[in-house]
């Protein structure tokens, strides 16, 4: 089969047996792969009152048709799990070579569950998977990990010692800190005794029509190179080119978003990070665009860092030495964490310190103690073990849940909502948690991409804003970037999955998707126990205004927002997805067998 | 500043020379251009569509400015402009797809103006490096050239002098086009007659009256 391999690799750890079993075509066509294929998986497969450290929980890696196919940023694969952290369903993304590699060998996914009695390696090649003792590979560092695995090859993933203590946002990655980043995943590999995986095939996709193929691929690459977002700014500084522009507009958060604005931005900017620290560009499989940077500080060299760990490890702590943060960075990198939660829970227990909750030395500003503080929290050590459970666990712990920056137990990415009304209503109702990366409001409200919305108007975002999260659910499906939908559209996409499976799909037919795909993760959160109180957003951003900055003067108006995006979405008013809309989208059955079961 | 930008990119707009969405502006100052954001509508501009940014060095603010930045930055850094206009006459664009490098007007105001407008083509011609080379070469010569089947870009000290070229040619291309579709009318009347082609009894008859 063109595209797909229709092929899933299942391993239980529990019993060590692997097998390899065939996917139904439909389900394919209809979830279209990665993360689509991912909450189908974990939809049927993984009650939502599951212990999500336990055997039963699955870590489902899955790769979308475009993944390891040769088209703009062809090289993304998804990983799907019931959320330690978050308790949702879960979705992380990555760009790591792995995914490419878990293709070429034939599988579309790899589902694994139980638990290794032992610590326990995987080897991934066409054959299926062999299970290898990792005894010496546990308590190693990720790239140590990888390093040791070099012989057998290159496409390793791994957790650190955070995944291996269950460090509630503990993440799984490659060497260079190429990341299934957020929501705890490596939490749940590490729960499972398994340190690594490691993928190794060569065998690479068919493409069932290689002229029209060729054609819009070359066309795609055209629009990569016309856009200057795509063909120069990212290139030249990452995402860390958003630190000015986010602190122009008076969204750059700091101090724990008890600000929108960072005095000191202009020391951690993308321009500081490429005139003095970057050493190269990098790239991950396929991609033309090359956002990732190599740098270089006193003492260290890696990977980063990205626009969201400047802030979450710099601003948000109030601090702007910018060698410190470059090197929490890797360190984070290291020891396999998500940067964004470890930095924005570190900040929440500074604001606990400020109002006099925890008695700690650590404080804002504090740049002394962040990589020790980093480094206990992946070891559990002291404060580091409370700091490990996320934001809203160590609010709670304090009586203070306000100053937990988190919608679901998902810590914020580095937009303050407060100056972008339609990315208040994103984050609210994401289903993953506060993620910026569930549908791009930044392009509409900040960037004029497609076109310039009035970021400070709440009507009508709803309706933009659901358009997105289609498209972006479509994007981790097929396996591609969000970065590319800066230079191409649905049209391109679905004109590329045409091309590559020989299934005829059109941009409604994508959308369609993309929608079946968002009712479908939200059926499992309702199921789980979520409602209406949980699309919601902390106090501080609904009822007290930014006091200085471009934005100075709002806050997020929700409940306009939300009323009308349920009525959109034709949804209850309690935010459950009606009939009708379910059996449109060919879920009506599925939601049956599962509240039945 | 703003007051120059929306009055002539509403003129453009407005006189047919662009799309809502085509079409991009700049001035230079110093080590620094002013250029139109990505996406923006000529004929509506406002004070966030006017992006700042390095003439030679890129800052955060790539990510809002014109696509055609490249090409305006090779300009500057090759001629004496100070301002740049880049449209897309559909007129002018027509006619650019019918002549092998030039287009010559023959209007007597165009071949004043311009006596020759230099056409050139690339296989990339938004936010090209190849667009951008040629510009800064061809624009130490002419005041504005058009790209094949894409646009022109004209330069000036002030964008009003821009704002002319781009008028002048689109005016001149429309003469070019009236006059050689009239010609080639005349040249069928001539061959077969009045007769044939119009509607009216006694025809031949009216210029006898």
């Amino acid at each position: 089969m063109n595209g797909w391999t229709k092929k899933m690799l299942r391993v239980d750890l529990s019993d060590g047996s692997t097998s390899i079993e065939e996917i139904d075509e439909e389900i394919l066509q209809k979830y279209l792969g990665g993360r689509g294929l991912g909450a189908y998986l974990v939809y049927t497969e993984v009650p939502p009152d599951t212990d999500p450290l336990g055997p039963d929980n699955i870590l489902a890696f899955c790769n979308g048709a475009m993944t390891g196919v040769a088209v703009p940023t062809g090289g993304r694969s998804s990983l799907s799990t019931l959320s330690p952290l978050t308790g949702t369903i879960f979705d992380a993304n990555t760009g790591s070579q792995f995914g490419v590699r878990l293709k070429w060998a034939g599988f579309d996914a790899l589902v694994i569950k139980g638990i290794s009695p032992t610590p326990v390696w995987l080897e991934i090649s066409d054959s299926g998977a062999e299970i290898h003792p990792a005894d010496e590979l546990w308590g190693k560092e990720i790239p140590g990990t990888v390093a040791a695995l070099k012989e057998r090859g290159t496409a390793t993933v791994s957790i650190g010692p955070a995944g291996e203590n269950k460090v509630l946002f503990a993440s799984i990655a490659d060497e260079k800190g190429r990341s299934y980043g957020r929501g705890g995943v490596g939490a749940v590999m590490g729960s499972k005794n398994l340190k690594a995986i490691l993928a190794r095939g060569k065998q690479k996709p068919g493409i069932a029509d290689q002229d029209i193929f060729k054609f819009v691929n070359y066309e795609a690459g055209k629009m990569v190179t016309a856009s200057p977002r795509t063909s120069e700014g990212l290139p030249e500084f990452g995402t860390s080119v958003l630190v000015n522009l986010m602190s122009w507009y008076g969204v750059f958060p700091s101090r724990n978003f008890q600000r929108g604005k960072f005095e000191n931005a202009e020391k951690i900017s993308g321009e500081r990070l490429r005139d003095e620290y970057l050493i190269k560009r990098g790239a991950c499989w396929s991609c033309p665009i090359g956002c990732k940077r190599v740098t270089k500080t006193k003492t260290g060299k890696g990977e980063g860092p990205e626009y969201e760990t400047i802030y979450a490890l710099g601003s948000s702590l109030d601090i702007d030495d910018f060698d410190t943060i470059i090197d929490a960075n890797y360190l984070c990198n290291r020891l396999g964490m998500d940067t964004i939660s470890c930095g924005a829970t570190i900040a929440c227990a500074m604001e606990l310190k400020e109002r006099g909750k925890l008695d700690t030395e650590l404080a804002f500003g504090r740049a002394d103690l962040l990589l020790k503080t980093v480094e206990d929290i992946a070891c559990r050590r002291g404060l580091g073990d409370e700091i490990a459970e996320g934001s809203k666990r160590l609010s709670a712990r304090y009586d203070m849940p306000e100053v937990s920056m988190q919608v679901k137990g998902l810590e914020f990415p580095a937009y303050d909502p407060r100056g972008m009304q339609g990315q208040g209503l994103l984050y609210a109702t994401s289903n993953r948690g506060a993620c910026h990366l569930r549908g791009n409001m930044l392009g509409p409200e900040l960037l004029g991409a497609p076109k310039m919305l009035d970021r400070h108007a709440p009507s009508g975002k709803a309706g933009i804003l659901i358009v997105m999260q289609h498209t972006n659910a479509v994007i981790d499906s097929i396996g591609m970037c969000k970065f590319v939908n800066f230079a191409i559209g649905d049209d391109f996409f679905a004109r590329l999955m045409t091309s590559v499976t020989g299934v005829k799909y059109e941009t409604q037919d994508l959308q369609l998707a993309g929608e079946r795909i968002w009712n479908l993760e939200r059926l499992y959160n309702l199921r789980a126990g979520f409602t209406r109180e949980d699309d919601n957003l902390p106090p501080r951003f609904t009822e007290e205004p930014l006091k200085e900055g471009s934005s100075a003067g709002h806050v997020v108006h929700l409940d306009e927002m939300l009323e009308e995006y349920y009525r959109f979405r034709s949804w209850s008013e309690d935010g459950v997805p009606s009939q009708k809309k379910l059996k449109a989208l060919g879920l009506d059955t599925l939601e049956m067998e599962q509240a039945d079961a | 500043m703003l007051k120059q930008f929306q009055k002539f990119g509403s003129d453009l707009f407005y006189r047919g020379l662009t799309s809502s969405h085509g079409g991009n502006m700049s001035i230079r100052m110093g080590d620094r251009i002013i250029i139109t954001r990505t996406g923006s509508m000529l004929a509506h501009l406002e004070e966030n569509d006017l992006i700042e940014i390095g003439l030679e060095e890129d800052d955060s603010n790539i990510m809002l400015a014109s696509s055609e930045l490249v090409v305006h930055r090779e300009i500057y850094l090759n001629t004496s402009a100070l301002a740049i206009v880049h449209v897309h006459p559909p007129f002018a664009v027509a006619l650019s797809m019918t002549v092998e490098d030039s287009i010559i007007p023959i209007d007597s105001e165009g071949s004043y103006l311009f006596r020759k407008v230099p056409v050139v083509q690339t296989e990339a011609t938004v936010g090209s490096k190849d667009v951008a080379k040629i510009a800064g070469e061809i624009l130490r010569e002419y005041k504005i050239f058009m790209l094949r089947g894409h646009g022109c870009f004209s330069i000036g000290p002030v964008l009003e002098e821009a704002f002319q070229w781009c008028s002048s040619l689109e005016e001149s291309s429309k003469i070019y086009h009236y006059t050689r579709t009239l010609q080639a009318a005349q040249a069928t009347i001539s061959e077969k007659g009045l007769g044939e082609l119009e509607y009216r009894k006694h025809t031949e008859d009216y210029d006898v009256w």
